[in-house]
């Protein structure tokens, strides 16, 4: 029974069930008093306790409330939430390394991948054909669903995971500014993810992870799981942007100056200045939409003087940063890899970096782009489509600062570059199918319709998912000490890249004939493209087997690597694979770029400083 | 020098791809019908923007392909490429052109957002009425209630749209353009019906649980056909 006794999961457990009582305590109270109580009421306050009590169990806390009550701080427990190399348990507790939570983050966005994926199948197995399968409540649960855990997945994958585990190690830093904050940005998040994915035993909602009112303010207890997910992961995002703020702003190694930020590192930057300033928005939009179903409060109730369209307001003032916090991530991790495996020097370096911050800075002026039918006011459709398209002048000097690099390069076609290719010819399709829809005239035509499925999978996926799988296999070998299987690596891509598109480009056609997003069931002349769409995206699936057997297989027994295998020249592949827990014995100092490419002409020319000499 | 023969061929290849792209899509019907004069101004959209979309799409497809062809390296090879780390010229062009090219598009967007929202009166009124899950449609000049929205062809009409409960949209894809329902406000859009026949209005917003039944007919009739509709539509005279 020692593990009760011990902060960890199991006490975690206990904790949020115990907080969970406490919570809904009063509230049954209440209602045995006769007062007006909703279940929803129950599910609010049992759910802020519960979060409560799975955090104090999990010793997410513990460090905190020392402080608080005047302890001293303990040096044996705070080394041993750093974790120790080698104990597979450090990766199933509140663990403050930055390369044990991004792990947490990477294997975690994987499974939601692969959840929210099966739940892309159930709702093509309903579109294969004409005709309904399943009622309409459950297909809009499914279909919500789907929605918001794949979003959570775009916005965490890369940043918290490959984010997490390589922006120290980029820097030369030991670790984030605020490890335990590091920590607890994580550890917020399995109590909400676990409410979202269950949110079918609530009763499930049916708003799409838009979550407009007046529909969600009528949509079952499921909703609320909704918001409250929502809410939570806002928070952990917050925290998360200072940490990596701070971070790259006060623990950069000696030498490493702005202009020689490896892009990945500026791309993260971006991101999370992003996060820091659009998030609080959603959340207060969220919160009030909470109000409005629980508290009688009416900020979007029409009939009672509400605003239903201020609520898209609020929501598309996050949701469209949102699509470039997904987005500049994957920017980053493309044009990391690019000149690895052009071996020349990234293209026009530091004219991509201004197009990413002139990428965060329009990303705030474009959000109503959504909104050109809501029945928002017809002028100001005019500046927002004019910004919406400025945002492809820095969008599109990413694709010339990945041309430029491979041109006259002397290009490898191991399994990442394969990735920054596909990444190259989907992206450029989101993107300018992007114009279609910010163009007025016939965002009339396509708004709601599969066009914008088709679109936005093309920029997700095109995007951030390549990004991702870019990253993925580029930095492997660090992460685990072992190489991946190209061949398998190759086969993945081929048959991904094949299936994808076999699956979204139709759309784009059924969207032109008038096919409604978000429907169940449709004319009988769309049901031959509808069904190759369906069977297409089951390939999909099968295609991400093919890396889970790679990854699981690499990982195991695949071959040892070593330190650098790609022969980069940035930080991370200076230390050892995998790298020792506090990254660097001697802080090192940074004499050159991270992109020098054919000028030095024997590999890396950033060497850890100090007496070590590797 | 072979690097300026590289960019020369790469650009004549990127030209003539351009131009077939473009014979293509100018021999493709976009929109797949189009019945309003709304949707003529839709689909002008459509076709000048697919046509400026094709150089851009070789724009990656073709330096990529090429470089992935003539620039690949072999496995064994450990040689860097040459350290050219930017082009000064190249870069401020690729700038100032998409720029350009943007400015351009949301100028025609603009001519053809007032083409469809401004313009003339209209010289019928229809309100299109949302509930959660149905249409209806009132002709309060003429008095009339319908489930199924009949317009007169080559008129100009203003449909007026509310909704008592959710959001809904008002999208009928013949004419091209839709509009969503807002309970608490008043919406609407102009069409003018150029092309007589029976089509579909669809709610195009999420609205819950009948959201995918959310349907209506629409009918495009000549103007003595839609009179003699009214007239049967009217209640009749004591
Ligand atoms: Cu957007
Ligand atoms: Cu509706």
């Amino acid at each position: 029974m020692d593990r009760w006794r011990r902060p960890g999961l199991a006490r975690g457990v206990l904790g949020g069930v115990a907080g969970f009582a406490v919570g809904a305590l009063p509230i049954v109270a209440a209602a045995q008093l006769g007062a007006d109580i909703k279940p929803g009421h129950g599910l609010a306050l049992g759910y802020i306790g519960a979060q409560v009590g799975w955090l104090l169990g999990l010793g997410a806390l513990r460090f905190w409330t020392a402080w608080a009550l005047g302890r001293a701080a303990d040096p044996v427990d705070q080394a041993a939430a750093h974790g120790r190399a080698g104990d597979w348990t450090r990766y199933f507790r509140f663990t403050t390394d930055h390369k044990v939570i991004g792990l947490q983050y990477l294997i975690t966005s994987f499974v939601l991948f692969l959840t929210a994926g099966l739940l892309a199948m159930v709702l093509r197995l309903e579109l294969a054909q004409p005709g309904r399968l399943m009622d309409g409540d459950t297909y809009n649960t499914v279909m919500s669903t789907h929605g918001i855990v794949m979003i959570v997945v775009a916005l965490i994958a890369i940043v918290g995971g490959l984010g997490n585990y390589f922006v120290p190690l980029m820097i030369g830093a030991r670790d984030m500014a605020f490890p335990k904050v590091n920590a607890l940005s994580y550890w917020l998040l399995p109590p909400a993810l676990l409410l979202i994915v269950a949110n079918p035993l609530l009763g499930g909602f049916d708003t799409g992870w838009t979550a407009y009112p007046p529909l969600s303010q009528q949509a079952n207890l499921g909703q609320q799981a909704f918001i409250l997910t929502f809410i939570t992961l806002g928070v952990s995002s917050i925290i998360s942007a200072v940490n990596f703020l701070v971070t790259v702003a006060r623990m950069r190694a000696p030498g490493m100056s702005l202009t020689r930020m490896p892009i990945f590192v500026w791309a993260l930057t971006v991101t999370t200045s992003i996060v820091l300033v659009a998030t609080s928005v959603v959340a207060a939009g969220m919160t009030m939409l909470l109000f409005d179903r629980l508290l009688g409060t009416a900020f979007f109730r029409p009939s009672a003087g509400g605003d239903p369209i201020l609520f898209q307001h609020l929501f598309w003032f996050y949701s469209h940063p949102a699509v470039y916090v997904m987005a500049v991530p994957a920017f980053g991790a493309v044009l990391e890899v690019v000149p690895v495996f052009a071996r020349k020097p990234l293209f026009a370096y530091r004219l991509a970096v201004l197009s990413f911050i002139g990428i965060g800075v329009l990303s705030f002026m474009v959000w109503a782009h959504h909104m050109f039918v809501s029945g928002m006011a017809d002028y100001f459709h005019i500046p927002i489509m004019i910004t919406t398209e400025l945002i492809s002048v820095p969008t599109g000097i990413v694709f010339l600062s990945a041309l430029g690099t491979i041109w006259l390069g002397r290009i490898r076609f191991a399994t990442p570059m394969l990735w920054v290719f596909g990444f190259l010819w989907n992206f450029v399709i989101g993107g300018i199918t992007g114009v279609f829809l910010a163009d007025v005239p016939t965002d009339l035509a396509l708004s709601d319709t599969y066009f914008v499925v088709a679109h936005f999978h093309y920029t997700i996926v095109g995007g951030m998912v390549y990004g991702l799988f870019a990253g993925t296999y580029y930095w492997f070998p660090k992460i685990t000490g072992r190489l991946m299987d190209e061949r398998l690596g190759r086969a993945h891509f081929w048959w991904f890249t094949l299936a994808f598109n076999a699956t979204f480009l139709p759309m784009f056609w059924l969207g032109l004939q008038g096919m409604r997003r978000r429907v169940a069931d449709y004319p009988a002349d769309l049901a031959d493209v509808n069904l190759w769409t369906s069977v297409a995206s089951s390939t999909i699936a099968l295609s991400t087997l093919v890396f889970l057997v790679n990854a699981i297989r690499s990982w195991a027994r695949g071959p040892k690597a070593s330190a650098n295998p790609w022969r980069a020249h940035t930080l991370e592949w200076q230390v050892a694979s995998p790298p020792p827990v506090e990254n660097f014995e001697h802080l090192p100092t940074v004499t050159a770029g991270p992109y020098e490419y054919g000028v030095s002409a024997s590999g890396p020319v950033i060497r850890p400083g100090g007496a070590t000499g590797h | 020098m072979t690097a300026r023969r590289d960019l020369a061929v790469a650009v004549a290849i990127w030209a003539v791809l351009s131009a077939i792209g473009v014979v293509v899509v100018l021999g493709t019907q976009i929109l797949p019908v189009i019945a309003s004069r709304e949707a003529e101004v839709v689909n002008g959209a459509f076709v000048m923007l697919t046509v400026a979309s094709v150089p851009i799409l070789m724009l990656v497809v073709v330096p990529s392909a090429y470089s992935a062809i003539r620039f690949r390296a072999s496995d064994d090879d450990e040689t860097d490429g040459p350290p050219i780390h930017g082009h000064r010229a190249f870069e401020a062009g690729w700038v100032v052109v998409s720029l350009v090219l943007v400015i351009g598009l949301a100028a025609f967007g603009t001519i053809g957002l007032l083409e469809i929202r401004g313009g003339p009166d209209a010289d019928l009124e229809v309100r299109a009425e949302s509930t959660q899950w149905a249409w209806e449609f009132a002709y309060p000049d003429l008095g009339v209630r319908s489930k199924e929205l009949v317009l007169p062809v080559d008129r100009r009409v203003r449909i007026t749209i509310v909704s008592d409960d959710v959001l809904h949209s008002f999208y009928v894809p013949a004419f091209g353009i839709k509009q969503d329902a807002v309970p608490g406000r008043v919406t609407y859009l102009h069409v003018t019906p150029t092309v007589t026949g029976t089509y579909g209005a669809q709610c195009a917003e999420l609205c819950g649980l009948g959201h995918t039944k959310m349907v209506a007919g629409v009918a495009v009739l000549e103007l003595s056909e839609f009179e003699a509709w009214v007239a049967e539509q009217q209640p009749q005279q004591p």
